[in-house]
């Protein structure tokens, strides 16, 4: 075998499989052992072949590694080297961890482009007839060539692979197992970290601040199913406990997608009800104002299991549902109130065209729509409904004031849409750039770097705080204002008396821009 | 229709029951419009009353369409105006008042911009804030009539904005001059409201009560008063101010306190530009309201505040008990005349007077001053009515002794008081609802003669709903919520097993109810405990409604997200919820409903009590009767937000051994009642489960219009056939 020429990433020796010493090789794309002695393996997986690895728990006498293949067979390893047999252990696993998921995609994605460009293209297919099935050259050398070439495409078309969901049940799905003495075990796959991860962001947070700094991984996941917030109809016991912060954070979440109230009015509890009866009037018994303190311990906790509850659907289907789903759902209230007026039994034949599925290439059917060769199947009945329904929206639209895009992302919207900035490099400066002399423009950009360099270490004094940094915002002030003499007004003649005529504009503006800065700066001071 | 028209004929009253989604709204719209377009002397108005906002909006909706329709088919134009009316909230196109987010807080911006003597201090003062909208409104809004349409909120809003006029108040203008209104309820049925805002509709009107179940509840809830320890703390600062502000005003400008004279003429006041003072009005019916002049003792402003304050001190009194008190009006009234010598004929006028007393003080601010309203609402309420009314003093929660939280409740117990005026004034009256069953129950407790009841049902091309009573689990233990056993663990694991295969085989959306928060977080939290939730969560996702309305809102949105892009849901909500009372399952949202137990109300409520007791010497009504009746009605509203319309279908799933009973079981609305079938009355879960997966196999298969046509579905010429028409008068002679 050409082993020789693979990379190998790690050898365990001393690992015994079926009562026969033996050497662990990890290499770049497979797992390979052979017996002592010999110099061959007896046993060799390509990691795309391995469904998951098992590991022997802690405490038991032998320190076993299995590895389960998609075929169902799976192969033992016993790590018999005493003193660091553990370790040992660890190492494959670790480098396991990390090298599995990666060839789990890549083989599923290799298969079905390779399937999606043969079903796509029949040139190809039939140059794959011609040269594999007739075996001139074999698969993967026809392989070879053709990813390469189509390389680009490819990478396009998986970054819009379609996300999987998170099944609701996930964490039903760790089911802590007793091992026999008082302990409990729970089976962790990366799916379900990865699930965890999703829809508890916190959780995910608290992992990349205390792993592997703080706690090993292990620890991490041990103090997790402890915590309060995994059981969290259990009282809080744990002052300790990392994650009471993640149920605050969690509460305030919850807080916050209520407040953010719902799009559709139809399900509006709030706005229901047209006329609210005064307080103190009607038979419904007045709510209690001290409603904490006269619940019970259990009534708490039980309606924290619904609130988990609630809260926990909520993150499964958001985690789940694409943006551009959820705005959609968002159709306007006119539209739901003609849907529920609407009776489809009644309208007449006139009602909209189906179009029947015609499956030219059932595998782009399966396999979700791709972006790029979309066409668009619209009656002429289709785009005048949505010209009247966005004819109607118009006609309601109201400029939400209080959700306008943020300064910052406004201020640099213009600045790229201002003669200079990045979208208006087209027009204006072309001309410019014909008209002004290279050493110019060249003498023109060391100014502006070199002014913002100035303002940057001016602006970065800011909020004054120290004396310090107050001694320093003098310093830059005279620094800029010498710069201006010294450097920008010498250019600013020079400039004037050449081009008089044609390079005031961008003078200007490099001006304009700097005294509004000036005055800011001069204001925000005192 | 045809009782309809018969009833409109007879100038009578109507109880229809039709199951929703069969055009219920439509018919009725159609047949009333058609009646006043045959003749515009008999009938001139419709008054349409819904109950939430969608609904309203959705029955302009379909006015419109019907208006569409005349005019195409006639070609004339359409002379009609229908508007809609809802509070300020939905209507304020102020830019500063309609951001504020709830209803009080927008009423009370608005008094503080509109009220008249704002506007008079305006015309001194120009710097002084108001409402520019109101102003054009008041200037040129009422000589211009509001061309003939229909107008939805949104379009009165429109409307407003172009003509820069306030669309609240003019829509509450143009409702004299409309021939349809749509509002809610209460502004017909609250007194307090009815009088400000319906009191000069003609008696040539129709007027429709939808999804009227409830509405014996609505009437109690009116004329019923609540008063806690707090209220009567807030009173007390109330008085104070008062007797503030008239002292200052006393030194001030003594002129502005001669509210004598107009005392003595009988508070004939001058109606002039009232409109806009949003004081509420005098909270007895109109006929009740004395004609008269304000006794002597509480004319002037210090005596009045006096008055109030010895009313106070005596309510005070009265809530420091230990022990529960209930007696009737005339029994209070005989106390507080004997400790504190308070007379009735003065506390009659207390509402009014009142009411005076701010206006002359010129209070901005009207919504601080509702804890002495409610007391002088208390005081007029107690005084004028001897019969019906109840007090009632707790002085603790049943469930907390220990912790004193004195409550007076003043409640009503006869709903005929309230509606009994809006049968006396409109010439008809029509009640309606998909569940009114059973129907004589309805005319016995609001106390009128229909001329009319009918209770249609559905003609369907398939069997699309599937009731099913469940009775029992797999392992025999019978199923049920009654109080002894509820809390036994069988009966809460059968329960969450009957969730769990259904939440296997139903498709998209299920809804379950239960009958209390408290059982629900109850058996919540022992399902948990089991892992049964954890098993359904395999299958859908769970919402689960809370006590707070907008955390019930954000998990509704989420449920129908998760029904919409297919992961599939289950919502657990409560009867008598505000889910089950104002949320439609429509399609994929709801394809399963069960109802987890009979929800019948606390009956250990002394309120409760009370009221049955009121029910059995008035009207005969035994208590179990009625409790029976209030139940069942709740079970057909909860389970009725599946089915709207006859190209839905959706599973009932009753799991509880009592809905197998014939008094249950009769009290269903016919339309649910002819599906029940003598074999699916105490199933197991195992046979539910086989019935189910059988009905919703042949639902799914593709239900196509001519499956309809002929049965549940007419072209016209079907229509204008002969045996056709003697079909239907079959139907109808059925029916």
């Amino acid at each position: 075998m050409a082993s020789l020429s693979e990379e190998v990433l790690l050898v365990v020796k001393r690992v015994r499989q079926r009562k026969q010493d033996g050497t662990l090789y990890l290499m770049a794309e497979r797992i390979a052992w052979g017996p002592e002695g010999k110099d061959r393996f007896t046993v060799s997986h390509l990691y795309a072949d391995i469904r998951c690895q098992k590991i022997s728990p802690d405490g038991k006498a032998k320190i076993q590694l299995q590895l389960v293949l998609h075929t169902g067979e799976s192969t033992t390893f016993h790590f018999a080297n005493e003193s660091t047999a553990l370790k040992d252990r660890d190492a494959t696993k670790e480098l396991l961890q990390q090298l599995l998921p990666k060839f789990k995609k890549k083989a599923n994605k290799e298969l079905e482009e390779k399937n999606r460009m043969l079903q796509e293209d029949p040139v190809l297919f039939q140059l794959y007839k011609d040269l594999v099935v007739s075996q001139v050259i074999s698969a993967e050398e026809f392989w070879a060539n053709r990813l390469s070439l189509n390389s680009v495409e490819h990478s396009l078309s998986n970054n819009n692979k379609q996300e999987v969901g998170i099944s609701a049940a996930f964490l039903a799905d760790i089911r802590p197992q007793t091992d026999g003495c008082n302990g409990l075990r729970y089976n962790l796959t990366t799916d379900i970290i990865e699930s965890i991860f999703r829809t508890y962001p916190t959780v995910k947070q608290k992992y990349a601040e205390n792993v592997p700094h703080n706690m090993t991984e292990k620890e991490f996941w041990t103090r997790f199913f402890q915590s309060h917030y995994f059981h969290r109809d259990r009282i809080n016991t744990g002052l300790q406990d990392i994650f009471s912060e993640c149920a605050k954070e969690d509460e305030k979440g919850l807080k916050s997608m209520v407040t953010q109230g719902v799009k559709n009015p139809m399900v509006d509890l709030l706005s229901l009800e047209d006329k609210t009866l005064d307080e103190g009037y009607g038979t419904a018994t007045v709510p209690t104002t001290s409603n904490s303190s006269n619940k019970s311990l259990r009534e708490n906790s039980n309606s924290a299991i619904i609130k988990r509850f609630n809260h926990h659907s909520a993150m499964v289907s958001k985690a789940y549902t694409p943006l551009d789903i959820l705005t959609s759902l968002f159709v306007a209230f006119q539209v739901k109130l003609q849907e529920a007026i609407e009776y489809d039994d009644l309208q007449g034949d006139s009602g909209r065209k189906t179009i029947s599925l015609n499956l030219k290439k059932s595998d782009r059917y399966s396999h979700g729509p791709i972006p790029l060769q979309s066409q668009h199947y619209s009656t002429s009945q289709d785009i005048i409904n949505s010209i009247s329904i966005i004819q109607h929206e118009m006609r309601s639209y109201k400029p939400r004031l209080t959700q306008v895009m943020s300064s910052s992302a406004a201020s640099s919207a213009i600045t790229a849409l201002s003669p200079g900035g990045v979208l208006m490099q087209g027009g204006g400066q072309q001309t410019i750039n014909q008209l002004v002399p290279t050493d110019v423009q060249s003498e023109l950009k060391h100014l502006y770097t070199a002014a913002g360099e100035l303002l940057r270490h001016f602006w970065s004094c800011f909020p004054v705080s120290t004396p310090f940094l107050e001694e320093k915002v003098v310093k830059m002030k005279s620094n800029l204002e010498k710069f201006q003499v010294m450097k920008l007004r010498p250019f600013q003649e020079k400039i004037q008396r050449q081009y008089l005529s044609t390079s005031v504009r961008p003078q200007n503006i490099f001006w304009g821009g700097n005294a509004g800065i000036w005055q800011n700066g001069k204001c925000s001071k005192k | 229709m045809l009782e309809l028209k018969r009833t409109l004929d007879a100038k009578g009253h109507g109880v229809l029951e039709m199951p929703s989604g069969t055009g219920k709204t439509i018919s009725l719209l159609s047949l009333i419009v058609a009646y006043h377009k045959a003749y515009p002397l008999e009938v001139t108005k419709l008054v349409y009353c819904s109950r939430t906002v969608p609904e309203i909006e959705k029955v302009v909706e379909e006015l419109r369409k019907l208006m569409d329709y005349y005019a195409k088919q006639t070609g004339a134009k359409n002379d009609f105006l229908a508007l809609a009316l809802s509070s300020r909230k939905n209507l304020c196109i102020h830019p500063e008042v309609s951001s504020l987010r709830f209803g009080k807080e927008v009423d009370g911006k608005c008094h503080s911009l509109t009220a008249s003597y704002i506007r008079a201090q305006h015309h001194s003062n120009p710097s002084q804030p108001v409402c520019q909208f109101y102003e054009q409104f008041d200037a040129v809004g009422r000589q211009v009539p509001i061309p003939p349409g229909i107008y939805n909120l949104d379009d009165l809003k429109d409307f407003g904005r172009r003509k820069g006029w306030c669309p609240y108040f003019l829509s509450r203008y143009a409702i004299l001059h409309a021939n349809i209104v749509v509002y809610s309820y209460h502004y017909l049925l609250d007194p307090k409201i009815a009088d400000l805002v319906s009191k000069e509709l003609t008696k040539k009107s129709v007027v429709v009560f939808d999804e009227a179940h409830n509405i014996d509840n609505v009437c109690i809830d009116s004329m019923s008063v609540n008063i806690t320890r707090r209220t009567l703390d807030r009173c007390q600062t109330n008085v104070e101010t008062l007797q503030n502000t008239i002292s200052r005003i006393k030194e001030t400008d003594a002129a502005k306190l001669r509210e004598y004279r107009r005392l003595v003429e009988g508070l004939k006041e001058a109606n002039v530009a009232r409109e806009t003072d949003m004081y509420l009005s005098n909270p007895v019916l109109p006929d009740e309201i004395l004609q008269e002049a304000v006794p002597g003792s509480i004319r002037t402003a210090e005596h009045f505040v006096g008055f109030i304050k010895h009313f106070l001190e005596y309510l005070k009194a009265r809530l420091r008990i230990h022990h529960v008190v209930q007696e009737s009006a005339p029994q209070f009234l005989k106390d507080i005349y004997e400790k504190v010598c308070i007379d009735r004929k003065p506390l009659r006028f207390c509402a009014e007077r009142l009411r005076s007393l701010l206006r002359t003080l010129e209070i901005a601010d009207i919504a601080d001053f509702s804890a002495i309203t409610l007391i002088s609402h208390f005081a007029t309420l107690v005084s004028t009515y001897s019969k019906g009314f109840t007090i009632i003093i707790e002085p603790f929660e049943d469930r907390t002794p220990t912790i004193a939280n004195p409550v007076l409740h003043f409640s009503c117990m006869d709903p005929s008081i309230a509606i009994k005026p809006v049968f006396g004034r409109f010439q008809s009256v029509i009640i309606t609802s998909g569940t009114l069953s059973p129907l004589d129950i309805y005319p016995r407790i609001l106390d009128f003669r229909p001329v009319t009841t009918a209770s249609f049902t559905m003609t369907l091309a398939r069997t699309c709903l599937c009731p099913l009573i469940v009775g029992r689990g797999n392992d025999q233990v019978a199923m049920t919520s009654k109080f002894e056993t509820r809390e036994d663990f069988a009966v809460i694991r059968n329960y969450g097993n009957l969730l769990l295969e259904m939440s296997a085989i139903v498709p998209d959306g299920i809804v379950a109810f239960f009958t209390s928060y408290i059982y629900m977080e109850n058996i919540v939290a022992s399902w948990y405990e089991q892992g049964i939730l954890e098993n359904i969560q395999r299958n859908k996702l769970i919402f689960i409604e809370t006590q707070d309305a907008a955390e019930t809102s954000m998990a509704l949105e989420k449920y129908q997200e998760a029904c919409e892009n297919g992961r599939g849901a289950i919502l657990l909500s409560v009867a008598r919820g505000k889910v089950s009372e104002g949320i439609d399952f429509v399609h994929h949202f709801g394809r399963a409903v069960i109802m987890f137990g009979v929800p019948y109300v606390y009956t250990q409520s002394r309120i409760l009590k009370a009221r049955l007791e009121y029910l059995r010497d008035q009207f005969q009504i035994r208590e179990n009767y009625f409790l029976t009746f209030d139940a069942m009605r709740h079970v057909a509203q909860c389970v009725g937000r599946a089915i709207q319309g006859k190209t839905d279908y959706g599973l009932m799933i009753f799991a509880d051994k009592r809905y197998a009973r014939a008094d249950k079981r009769g009290k269903l609305p016919r339309w649910i009642q002819e599906h029940l079938t003598d074999g699916s009355l105490n199933l197991t879960i195992d046979e539910t489960v086989q019935l189910a997966k059988y009905f919703l196999r042949q639902m799914a298969q593709p239900f196509r219009q001519e499956d309809q046509l002929g049965l549940s579905l007419l072209t016209l010429e079907q229509l204008q056939s002969e045996d056709m028409l003697q079909k239907i008068a079959q139907i109808a002679q059925q029916a």
